[in-house]
């Protein structure tokens, strides 16, 4: 997801200034994503750009912004699309992981230990956040992480396991080592 | 004072060459209003460790303590009282009695220790869990997630000070599992101790402390972050 379509479907609500929709972009992330007013208005200049999102005229030093019928036609096409993995940032642990298996003298068993137990912190944190009265919105984003830390667990679980049983292959001098992607 | 104490426990099944060390040299320490889970793959150790700490088994050495009293100083028949007036079992087959109505298994554990007004605390453990109006009914006439909560209550009725889980959301769906898990969170917060044994990390993250186990030994503590501990991360 981009900051951009963020903006359009807050302000599909009706017309917002800078700092309205940091807000609610604030509110309707649960502060997972903080975002700056320099990032929005950057955004909000690029949409104006793109006929995306229209200034109206400035009300009391502010200036609203409301989305055009082509925000709107965007807005529906983003909805309707799925999020593509390739489209999500790399999985840093698994890479990390990966290295360590391959770089001499990296202790991997503890590489693993480590990351779960930071893991289990987070998770534990979210949780905590769970037992506090919220909307179903920030709920589900908030089980969102939680899914996500346990499925981090799990496969660090199933990388601890797997490393039992692991008896590195020789590599030859010169290696074309592909790291999966 | 320290509700449940292991200090260096070994628990060996077995002699000899088929000797299984299922505990090694295991200390922990569980406070008032903590929760404490323990995780681990299967044959790690965990459910003996919480069968040691309930007083089902005895260590092979070390000692466990609740509250302050070893275990193994006690008579059998001391031992069976202190078990049920102090200590709440919640495990994953609910042993719930198929006789007996949801508030007669509640008040059990009162009833055998000659308490009056039993029933009245019964209904009152029940409202606890929500199930106002369930007291006259039997087990089967009551959904998985229901007898669940009674046998929730009934480890929670009286002045019970530890609370001993083995996988209590078992065969729940997640949101009655996490309601159970609400229930223990709510009993510690309120000064009761317990352990909770569980492979599901999402249910080990109610608790403040999880411990994992691995062939009997503890490789890992994940301490839940004090607030100021959160405050100085950047």
């Amino acid at each position: 997801m981009s900051v951009k379509h963020g903006l359009l479907a807050l302000l599909e609500r009706g017309p917002m200034y800078g700092y309205q929709l940091r807000a609610a972009f604030d509110s309707a992330t649960g502060g997972t994503w903080p975002l700056n007013i320099g990032q929005v208005y950057t955004t909000l200049s690029r949409l104006e750009r793109d006929d995306l999102v229209a200034a109206l005229p400035e009300n009391e030093g502010q200036r609203p912004y409301e989305i055009t019928a082509q925000g709107r036609t965007e807005l529906k096409r983003w909805f309707a699309s799925p999020v593509q993995r390739s489209d999500r940032p790399r999985d840093e642990v698994a890479i990390k992981l990966a290295l360590a298996i391959t770089t001499p003298g990296v202790d991997v068993a503890k590489v693993v230990m480590t990351q779960r137990t930071a893991t289990m912190r987070t998770l534990q944190e979210y949780t905590r956040l769970k037992t506090q009265p919220g909307d179903l919105p920030w709920l589900l984003v908030l089980d969102a992480m939680i899914f996500q830390a346990e499925a981090e667990l799990r496969w660090l679980d199933h990388c601890e396991a797997s490393l039992l049983r692991y008896e590195p292959r020789a590599v030859p001098e010169t290696t074309d080592v592909e790291v999966p992607r | 004072m320290t509700v449940l104490e292991l200090r260096g426990v070994h628990r060996v099944h077995g002699t000899g060459d088929t000797a299984v060390t299922a505990l090694d040299d295991v200390s922990l320490a569980v406070e008032p209003g903590e929760l404490v889970a323990v995780m681990g793959p299967s044959g790690s150790g965990k459910s003996t460790l919480l069968n040691l700490a309930g007083g089902l088994d005895s260590p092979t050495s070390g000692q466990v303590l609740v509250d302050g009293t070893s275990l193994q100083s006690l008579s059998r028949k001391k031992l069976a009282a202190w078990r049920r007036r102090r200590i709440g079992y919640v495990f994953q087959d609910l042993n719930l009695i198929a006789s007996l109505t949801a508030a007669e298994n509640v008040a059990l554990p009162l009833d055998l220790d000659g308490v009056r007004k039993s029933r009245r605390q019964a209904e009152q453990a029940l409202s606890e869990v929500d199930l106002d109006g369930y007291a006259d009914r039997f087990p089967d006439e009551m959904s998985g997630g229901q007898q669940q909560r009674v046998a929730i209550a009934r480890a929670l009725i009286g002045e019970r000070r530890l609370v001993l889980a083995d996988e209590p959301t078992g065969a729940l769906d997640s949101r009655t599992g996490e309601t159970v898990l609400r229930l223990l969170r709510s009993k510690v917060d309120a000064g009761a101790a317990a352990v909770l044994v569980t492979h599901d990390a999402r249910h080990a993250a109610w608790a403040d402390r999880v411990i994992f186990l691995r062939d009997g030994v503890v490789v890992d503590v994940s301490t839940r972050d004090q607030p100021e501990e959160l405050l100085s991360t950047p």
